[in-house]
């Protein structure tokens, strides 16, 4: 009995020293532990500075978004109004042309009777031609004529082409949307953190929050692109002809 | 026919291009609104507008719901409504066609699609 009672005293005693063994083990890679997470803290915290200041400034970024649209729809108008204004001036110069061309026919028909009065008189006669020769008011009035449809078709197309204006603007929306989102979830991972840093945060959103709103408003498509091929409108009018085209071809022209 | 045209969109670059190119069309008689609210307001208001052309992302009131609004109202259920829109996607084009709109042109457009799609439009009618 006092056998057993000795044999299970050092079992016991046996346990204890391997236990300390492994406690040898243990302590190091605790103490590494240890001195990892000293390291890990302050690279949190900078991540965390990081992800706070990022946040801080999309705003900044939103707004300045908003800024290039209403900039360029600015400018875009001044550009229309000038096309007009360019437009209304062509129009005014052409009815002074067709003026000059009721006048330059008027001149003609006198010319032909003065032409008749000084028959036989060389001197008027040579006088007449020479007088003929130097007026080229009625030649260049043809010309200038001929440009007038040319300089309409080119304001028109600066017009056309200014429908960027419309396009780039709601890309710049979408953009201004995504940027609200990455705020949000920033915002959300800073919260979990501290939440007094987020409070600021959606002030400092809220205050710089302007024109553009996000999806529920639904300005903006945020496909828009400035494409002026035919082709997307081939789709679209294969659609409205679904009758005529099977929903195969349609779907081949939207693949 | 004689043709009022109301020109619905948010923005003013686009309003003045339709405008523009409706005038070069030779239609000089056209009204302007800024969303599908102002629109139905101007609808209301002046009996003589006889054709929509009409954005469809638009704050307030948006093309498509302008549109369901317009043929809700059995006065209107002959009134062309032409969307021109940047949106190409199938489903929506198939949305608008659904919400009964007359006809459907993507930006940007050229004046030889609108007219074509205005004189489409009118051809139906007779």
């Amino acid at each position: 009995m006092k056998n057993l009672n000795m044999s299970q005293l050092f079992d016991k005693l046996n346990d204890v020293k391997l236990l300390f063994q492994y406690g040898q083990k243990v302590v190091p890679v605790l103490q590494s532990l240890v001195d990892f997470m000293q390291e890990t803290v302050p690279l949190l915290e900078n991540i965390n500075h990081s992800i706070a200041d990022s946040t801080a400034k999309i705003p900044k970024a939103s707004d300045q978004i908003n800024n290039v649209t209403n900039a360029t729809e600015l400018a875009t108008t001044e550009i229309l109004d000038l096309v007009d204004a360019i437009s209304n001036n062509v129009s005014s110069i052409e009815n002074r042309l067709q003026e000059i061309n009721c006048a330059e026919a008027r001149k003609a028909e006198i010319m032909g009777k003065l032409k008749s009065f000084v028959s036989g008189n060389q001197e008027a006669e040579k006088l007449l031609e020479e007088y003929a020769s130097v007026d080229i008011t009625a030649k260049y009035a043809e010309e200038i004529s001929q440009m007038f449809p040319r300089i309409k078709d080119d304001s028109y197309n600066i017009t056309l082409s200014l429908q960027v204006q419309d396009i780039t603007s709601q890309q710049l929306a979408a953009v201004d949307h995504l940027i609200d989102s990455v705020q949000e979830r920033l915002a959300s991972l800073i919260q979990d953190i501290d939440e007094t840093q987020i409070d600021e945060f959606h002030s400092e959103a809220d205050k710089n929050e302007s024109g553009i709103q996000a999806p529920e408003g639904a300005t903006f498509d945020p496909n828009a692109s400035y494409n002026k091929t035919d082709n997307r409108q081939d789709m679209v009018d294969a659609v409205i002809n679904m009758e005529k085209a099977s929903q195969a071809e349609i779907d081949k022209l939207f693949s | 026919m004689s043709l009022k045209f109301l020109v619905v969109d948010d923005s003013v670059t686009m309003r003045r291009i339709v405008a523009n190119s409706l005038k070069n069309l030779g239609y000089e008689n056209i009204v302007e609104a800024v969303d599908g609210k102002d629109a139905l307001a101007k609808l209301a208001a002046d009996a003589e507008i006889n054709f929509v052309i009409t954005d469809w992302n638009m704050p307030v009131l948006t093309g498509l719901e302008l549109t369901k609004a317009i043929r809700a109202d059995d006065k209107y259920t002959k009134l062309p409504i032409l969307m021109v829109t940047t949106r190409g996607v199938k489903e929506d084009i198939i949305e608008a066609l659904q919400a009964k709109v007359s006809n459907y042109v993507i930006k940007p457009f050229t004046p030889q699609i609108l007219k074509e799609k205005i004189d489409q439009i009118l051809a139906n009618l007779q």
